[in-house]
């Protein structure tokens, strides 16, 4: 025992009377020494502060189930309920396609409406009137150019200027353009309803594949469409009151003529007679 | 690593021949000790003040938020259900629809479909009859019935160039029309059967699907229009025809006129 007892005291004898002989080295070794000793760890089971956070999760958790778990059920209800309702009164899938299908078969209907109006109805018997009424029934407006030309070859031409007296020739060339007029106006009318029955057949024919909010574009479309086919009968009817008004000028007209031409006739028989 | 770094720091400490070595390897310790040091534990009451803050935020600003957020899409729902989409009414916007087609489709049907005919004769009522049966596959028959009625086109020897081809295009134009109209009343029934079906489809439809009959009605509707265009059309040429017949008499009766003047003066001059 001496034996290992002597060194060590040897020893802590050495270390004192260097500390004191080194008092600011011993000084900074003890400051650094402070600085970097390791910190108490704190307990899992004992430390209070462990106890306090365990606590807190777990009000934390119990809260999150109840305010928000809560409040979040309660919107996926309500969510729920209105799914159901736009799935089942709103926007029922299979009212949805029994629409399509009635579309898809009125569809047939609408190719039978256009096949019964594409039916050639032409009468004419002789080659002149026959190129006439060609030229009418052609629903083709690049075939106005030649109506004049058909035309005068069946009702005549404006008879020439010492033929007929001014007011006569006036009131043939007026007459004669408003029935011209009228008949091109017919060719346009016919071509623009075959293409309106052509445009009428695609619309319907892209309702069958729309789904209920695209439906209503093409309904915006179609109406559009409607719109335009209204301005296109108005415009044919105007060309009719055209027409009519041109008539109903032309019995004026024969009226005054035939006043003013008695009323002539009348006084060159007064000087016949007062020559005699 | 803190133990190494403490025994070669005492090492150093320990073994530094100068004061100037000493207060250098003091301070370069020190300094290195302040950066290595463990950070401060913190107080136990700064974790109950969290945790508390995030109950707060939970209970306050989500749960209000949610609360909205359930007000709002309950008012929706009952947005839905009782202003735009109420099942009651759109069940009796359904069933007035049935009820008006019960009401008002065979009335109108039989007003509609009343025999019109009116000739007495048999030659203008076999044209009449073939003139109103909305078929387009006996035209052939309207020719010969209209033909009959209101006899043929003079032959070459019969009368002028001219008169023929004035009798010849007022036939025609009228025959023309005669087939049109024949051709338009039987697009007619099917515009009719168009409506009816629709209007079917209209009370079995729900709210989401009620835009396709919609927009195929207006579909219809342009082909109605177009239909209606086609006879205007056919009105048009009949009407300018007539005005053309009547101008071309017109023309006619002026030249004639005008060769008599000159026959008459022409003959006081003889005598």
């Amino acid at each position: 025992m001496k034996k290992i007892a002597n060194p060590i005291r040897h020893g802590i004898r050495i270390v004192l009377d260097w500390t004191r002989g080194h008092k600011a080295r011993v000084a900074v070794l003890v400051l650094v020494l402070a600085l970097i000793a390791p910190r108490p760890v704190k307990s899992q089971f004992f430390d209070p502060c462990c106890a306090i956070m365990a606590a807190g999760l777990s009000t934390i958790s119990s809260t999150l189930s109840s305010v928000i778990g809560g409040g979040l059920n309660g919107i996926l209800s309500i969510e729920q309920t209105i799914s159901s309702f736009e799935q089942t009164v709103v926007w029922p899938r299979s009212l949805i396609a029994q629409a399509q299908a009635l579309v898809g078969s009125l569809q047939g209907t609408n190719n039978q409406i256009q096949g019964v109006i594409q039916i050639p109805v032409n009468s004419a018997t002789l080659p002149t009137s026959q190129q006439l009424e060609n030229n009418l029934l052609s629903a083709n407006s690049g075939q106005i150019g030649q109506t004049g030309a058909d035309y005068v070859a069946v009702y005549g031409p404006v008879p020439a200027a010492n033929a007929a007296p001014t007011e006569v020739r006036n009131e043939v060339d007026m007459t004669d353009a408003a029935a011209q007029a009228a008949m091109k106006r017919a060719i346009e009318i016919d071509q623009l309803a075959d293409l309106e029955i052509q445009a009428a057949n695609q619309i319907n024919q892209s309702i069958q594949t729309a789904a209920p909010g695209s439906a209503p574009i093409i309904e915006a479309q179609a109406d559009a469409w409607l719109v335009r086919a209204n301005a296109y009968t108005q415009a044919a009817t105007a060309d009719l009151m055209r027409v009519r008004a041109i008539a109903l000028a032309n019995n004026g007209e024969d009226v005054k003529s035939g006043s003013t031409n008695t009323a002539a006739l009348g006084q060159q028989l007064l000087n016949l007679l007062k020559r005699q | 690593m803190t133990a190494v770094f403490f025994l070669l720091f005492s090492w150093f400490m320990v073994t530094a021949k100068t004061r100037r070595r000493v207060f250098a390897v003091a301070l370069a310790g020190t300094v290195a000790a302040t950066l290595i040091a463990p950070p401060r534990v913190q107080a136990q009451g700064s974790l109950w003040v969290a945790i508390q803050g995030v109950l707060n935020v939970i209970n306050g600003t989500i749960h209000t938020a949610l609360n909205s957020i359930n007000s709002v899409r309950s008012t929706i729902s009952s947005f839905y259900q009782g202003a735009v989409w109420p099942v009651q009414l759109i069940n009796q916007a359904k069933a007035q629809v049935t009820q008006m087609i019960t009401q008002y489709r065979n009335l109108m049907e039989g007003i509609f479909t009343i025999n019109l005919s009116s000739a007495t004769l048999p030659t203008p009522q076999a044209l009449e009859s073939v003139m109103r049966n909305h078929q387009t596959s006996d035209f052939g028959t309207l020719a010969t019935n209209y033909t009959n009625n209101y006899q043929a086109v003079p032959g070459a020897t019969g009368a002028s160039s001219d008169d023929r081809n004035l009798t010849d295009m007022d036939d025609a134009l009228a025959m023309d029309n005669l087939k049109t109209l024949k051709a338009t009343d039987d697009a007619d029934d099917l515009t009719l059967s168009v409506a009816d079906q629709i209007e079917d489809g209209a009370g079995e439809a729900a709210p989401g699907s009620a835009p396709f009959l919609t927009a195929t009605a207006i579909a219809a509707s342009v082909q109605s229009q177009a239909l209606t265009q086609k006879m205007l059309a056919a009105e048009l040429r009949q009407e300018a025809a007539a005005l053309a017949h009547a101008n071309a008499l017109r023309k006619s009766g002026a030249t004639s006129t005008g060769q008599l003047g000159t026959e008459i003066q022409n003959l006081l001059k003889h005598n």
